[in-house]
C-alpha cells in the first residue's frame, strides 16, 4: 500500500515536471516559478525521502537477504526439521516474523543499532558485487553474537526466566544478562545455521 | 524540442534529469533485491540531485 502511494506521488511529480519540460515558458509567471520550485526541488526531495524509507523497509525482508545466492543455504537452514536448530525453530514457530526473520535476529538492538545494521548491509553489498565473497559455510559474524539480541524478546518471558535449565544454576541468568555467558556458544543453543550439515538434514516440507 | 532561451533550456534539462531519476526510483520500488537498493541510491538519487541542483543553479544564475 505504501509503495503504491509513493508510486502515485512519483507519477504526479513526473507529470508536473513533464509540463515544465514541454512548456518551459510557464516559469516566466509567478505561479510558474512556484510550480517549478515545487516540482523540480520540493517534490523530488519528498519522493527520495519516502522512497528511501520504503527501500530500507524492503531491506529488512527475508526475501531481500536471501536474494543473494551465498545467503540461500542460510535460508534453507530455516527449514531444517529439527527443533535443536535455533534459527529453524524460531522461524518455523514464528518466534520471529517469517518475513523479517534475518533482520529480527541479526539487527543490533543497541542505540543506533539499526544504523549499524544498515552500514553492515552496505558492506555486504560491496563485498558481494565488488569484492570476493566467501563461500557460504565460511561466512562469519563481525563480532560474537551478543545476548542482548536474544534478550530483546526473551527477557521477562516466563519460559526464559523460569526455564528449568536457566534456573538450575542461580549464577546463569545474571551471567546471560551481562553477556558473560553466551546463549549460543556456551554449548546450550550452539546449533544455529548448520550450513555444512544441510546436505544430510531433513527438511520441514510445510514451510515451502 | 529544447528552448533557445538559456534559462528555459536549463530548466528543461533539469526536468529531464528529474524525470529519469524518478523513473529509476519508481522501478526500484517494485524490485526487492540489493541491486535495486544500489540503483535507487546511486543512480536514482544522483539523477534527481543533478536535476534539482541544475534547477537551483539556473535560478540563481539568471541575469535580469
Amino acid at each position: 500500500m505504501t509503495t503504491v502511494l509513493i508510486v502515485l506521488l512519483i507519477a504526479l511529480t513526473v507529470v508536473l515536471v513533464a509540463v515544465i519540460v514541454v512548456r518551459p515558458g510557464l516559469t516566466a509567471t509567478r505561479g510558474g516559478k512556484m510550480m517549478a520550485f515545487l516540482v523540480l526541488f520540493a517534490l523530488p526531495i519528498l519522493c527520495v525521502g519516502m522512497g528511501g524509507a520504503a527501500q530500507l523497509e524492503h531491506s529488512k525482508s527475508t526475501e531481500f537477504c536471501l536474494s543473494c545466492h551465498i545467503m540461500q543455504p542460510y535460508g534453507r537452514s530455516l527449514h531444517v526439521d529439527d527443533p535443536g536448530h535455533l534459527a529453524a525453530a524460531h522461524f518455523q514457530n514464528h518466534r520471529v516474523p517469517a518475513d523479517e526473520a534475518c533482520y529480527t535476529c541479526h539487527t543490533n538492538y543497541a542505540m543506533f543499532g539499526g544504523v549499524k545494521a544498515k552500514l553492515g548491509g552496505l558492506k555486504h553489498l560491496y563485498v558481494y558485487y565488488l569484492g570476493k565473497p566467501p563461500a557460504p559455510e565460511n561466512i562469519k559474524l563481525y563480532e560474537p553474537y551478543n545476548n542482548r539480541e536474544c534478550l530483546h524478546c526473551h527477557a521477562g518471558a516466563r519460559s526464559f526466566e523460569e526455564g528449568a535449565v536457566h534456573t538450575a544454576d542461580p549464577e546463569l541468568l545474571p551471567a546471560l544478562r551481562a553477556n558473560k555467558t553466551s546463549c549460543l556458544s556456551s554449548g546450550c543453543h550452539s546449533t544455529v545455521h548448520d550450513v555444512p550439515g544441510l546436505k544430510d538434514a531433513k527438511f520441514w516440507k510445510a514451510g515451502g | 524540442m529544447l528552448s533557445p532561451n538559456i534559462l528555459e533550456k536549463r530548466l528543461q534539462i533539469a526536468g529531464i534529469l528529474v524525470i529519469l531519476g524518478l523513473l529509476v526510483e519508481a522501478s526500484c520500488l517494485f524490485w526487492v533485491r540489493p541491486l535495486a537498493f544500489l540503483l535507487f541510491v546511486f543512480l536514482g538519487v544522483t539523477l534527481l540531485a543533478a536535476g534539482s541542483f541544475l534547477y537551483l543553479y539556473s535560478v540563481v544564475s539568471i541575469r535580469e
